[in-house]
């Protein structure tokens, strides 16, 4: 049984305190279940004290103490994980850049979409020599693996424009959903209310302050329409200020829920925000929320622009807060838009079903580990 | 049939002197969401097995002398081991003083129905010296700490609890493990034990004689309780969802 090990930065917090189910980790999880169908004996890495965990039932997790990153990459970590690991037939870097400095000789490495856009990046890396040894150690984490799967093309056409020779390196594997459990379905009787939902992590890059915004305009415009804002914040402290703001307001909510509880959830909404403004690939929660048949809006950023046909399934915006309460104005005033986009809207969920992920991830792997 | 359709949910309480207090409020919820309420009566000197039996889900067992102050790990035992002849599907581990937001009415079946964790952890709220407002400095802060209070039960399995005279926690070990596949939920828990400002001496004096040099719980933390200042938040409901 061929054996695949897997890096990556943090699937559980290292202090184990908060526990998150964001998009990459669910990645990660469907991507374990997968490797295990297809008979691969798989184990994962991340950072952490030493204690161990499970991925999935039977899947270890085990945790290296090497948490320095040095320009946003973390070379001491990815050294570990490459003398831990000589008994891999496979070895795959979770997150691009943990492919920095070194890869084993069968390696493929993912990236979820551009995270250098986001403005503080700018200030993270503040003099130009460590903006050009950043970009240095991209070329050089891009360039080991055999294979980059890449989940948009935003982040190829970045990539290929800046480094033509890494054209061939690429292979474009979007993000799924599985279009069983997330189907179109009837909603619970109630108050006749209609709900606009953020389901999303609470963050700035996720456009929460724009969807905030929104939320109190039209709140205090239309009384009938509801705001539940679906997902964790990344602290506690947030948490408490968006459970406070809430509960001030008669029809603005939130609450999160379990992944697997959320095609129920998703039912019961009318119109689903993804006004991202930047590190976007393409959101499992888009997709999701498209299978269920919603009408989705959409910053034009990442890979939603993989996804969203501005006007046919969904609409594709420059998520500013003016934008963005035109934009769900618009599809308050217009059900049967609503009705038309959400019905395209499945039907494009489809071409991303789960099925075809893993049968696209099936090729790549046995590309790799037959040369 | 249990209540939330495909799951029995049972709750586990261990209880003392309690008809004065919170009882009443705690066990009118949980009639409301839970299949069964398995109490054990630790001797108590009022009439606190008269409330607990006015509750038609309630199942009561008595203990004729005071176990829990002698030894909280030989009463955990006993009233789990109560809990486990009920057959449940999930154990909701509750206090007496104890009540959860009412949208649990409408998402408790939904949580249960769950394939991917195996215990849920809650945020409580400690209320302090009223109904209105709970306590947030220091280690009182309910927002950064979560407690498992809803665990799967899995028939066959051997559950232990920790060999200690107090602070024994109130779910079996095998459920604190980092393997524990855990979900944190956002419905919040109020905990009225420090709501009566009549209650705090006693408490006070019944932890430092139990635990004088603050082995089994953080010193600083049992003497914040006799603390001048504090600060506290004003509460706000969260809304119940339709659906």
């Amino acid at each position: 049984m061929a054996k695949i090990s897997i890096l990556t930065t943090n699937h559980y917090s290292p202090e184990g305190n908060r526990i998150i189910y964001g998009g990459a980790e669910r990645y990660g999880v469907e991507f374990t279940k997968m490797l295990v169908e297809m008979g691969f004996d798989v184990e994962w890495w991340q950072i952490g004290t030493g204690w161990e965990s499970e991925i999935i039932p039977g899947v270890k997790l085990r945790t290296i103490p090497e948490s320095e990153a040095p320009l946003k990459t973390l070379p001491r970590l990815n050294q570990a994980f490459y003398e831990k690991t000589v008994d891999a037939d496979l070895a795959v870097y979770f997150v691009t850049f943990l492919a920095y400095p070194q890869v084993k000789e069968k390696s493929i490495s993912i990236s979820h979409g551009i995270f250098w856009d986001y403005p503080g990046f700018d200030t993270d890396l503040q003099t130009d020599t460590e903006r050009r040894e950043w970009l240095r150690r991209l070329y050089i984490a891009l360039n080991g693996p055999q294979k980059v799967v890449s989940v948009d093309t935003a982040t190829i056409q970045w990539a290929v424009s800046t480094w033509p020779g890494l054209f061939n390196k690429f292979e474009y594997i979007p993000n799924f959903v599985d279009t069983e459990k997330f189907k179109p379905g009837d909603k619970v009787l109630g108050n006749n209310k209609v709900r606009v939902a953020f389901p999303r992590r609470m963050t700035s890059v996720r456009g929460i302050n724009e969807a905030a915004y929104a939320a109190e305009v039209l709140t205090k415009k239309y009384k009938n329409v509801e705001f539940h804002f679906i997902g964790r914040a990344h602290s506690d402290e947030l948490e408490k200020q968006l459970t406070q703001w809430a509960n001030r307001s008669q029809n603005i909510y939130y609450y999160w829920k379990s992944p697997e509880d959320m095609p129920r959830v998703l039912v019961n909404m009318d119109i689903v925000l993804i006004p991202s403004k930047s590190t976007e690939g393409t959101a499992l929660s888009c997709l999701e929320a498209m299978a269920v048949g919603l009408p989705i809006i959409a910053g034009y950023v990442g890979g939603l622009s993989d996804l969203i046909i501005n006007g046919y399934n969904g609409l594709l915006i420059k998520p500013t807060p003016k934008n963005l309460v035109n934009a769900i104005d618009y599809l308050l005033k217009n059900p049967d838009l609503r009705q038309k986009i959400g019905r395209n809207a499945r039907e494009t969920a489809l071409a991303f079903d789960i099925t075809i992920w893993k049968k696209r991830w099936a090729e790549v792997i046995s590309e790799v580990l037959g040369k | 049939m249990s209540t939330n359709g495909k799951h029995k949910l049972t709750a586990m309480m261990l209880v003392r002197n309690e008809a004065e207090r919170y009882l009443n409020t705690c066990l009118s919820h949980l009639n409301v969401y839970t299949d069964e309420i398995i109490i054990l009566d630790d001797a108590s000197t009022d009439n606190t097995s008269e409330v607990c039996l006015t509750y038609p889900k309630v199942k009561l067992y008595r203990n004729e002398e005071p176990m829990f102050i002698a030894n909280e790990s030989l009463a955990r035992k006993k009233l789990w081991q109560l809990v486990e002849k009920s057959n449940p599907d999930w154990i909701l581990a509750i206090d007496a003083d104890e009540v959860f937001e009412d949208q649990i009415e409408s998402q408790i079946g939904y949580i249960m129905a769950g394939d991917d964790y195996d215990a849920v952890e809650f945020r409580i709220f400690d209320f302090w010296k009223s109904m209105t407002h709970y306590r947030v400095d220091g280690l009182w802060n309910p927002w950064n700490r979560f407690s498992t209070l809803l665990i799967r039960y899995q028939p066959g399995k051997v559950y232990s609890w920790p060999d200690l005279p107090l602070h024994c926690g109130r779910i079996p070990m095998e459920y604190r493990s980092h393997r524990i596949k855990r979900f944190q939920s956002n419905i919040r828990v109020k905990h009225f034990g420090w709501a009566d400002e009549k209650d705090h001496i006693k408490k006070y004096a019944f932890y430092k004689q139990k635990d004088p040099e603050g082995r089994l719980q953080a010193k600083n933390h049992l003497e914040s309780v006799l603390d001048k200042e504090v600060k506290l938040e004003e509460w706000t409901e969260s809304k119940s969802l339709s659906f």
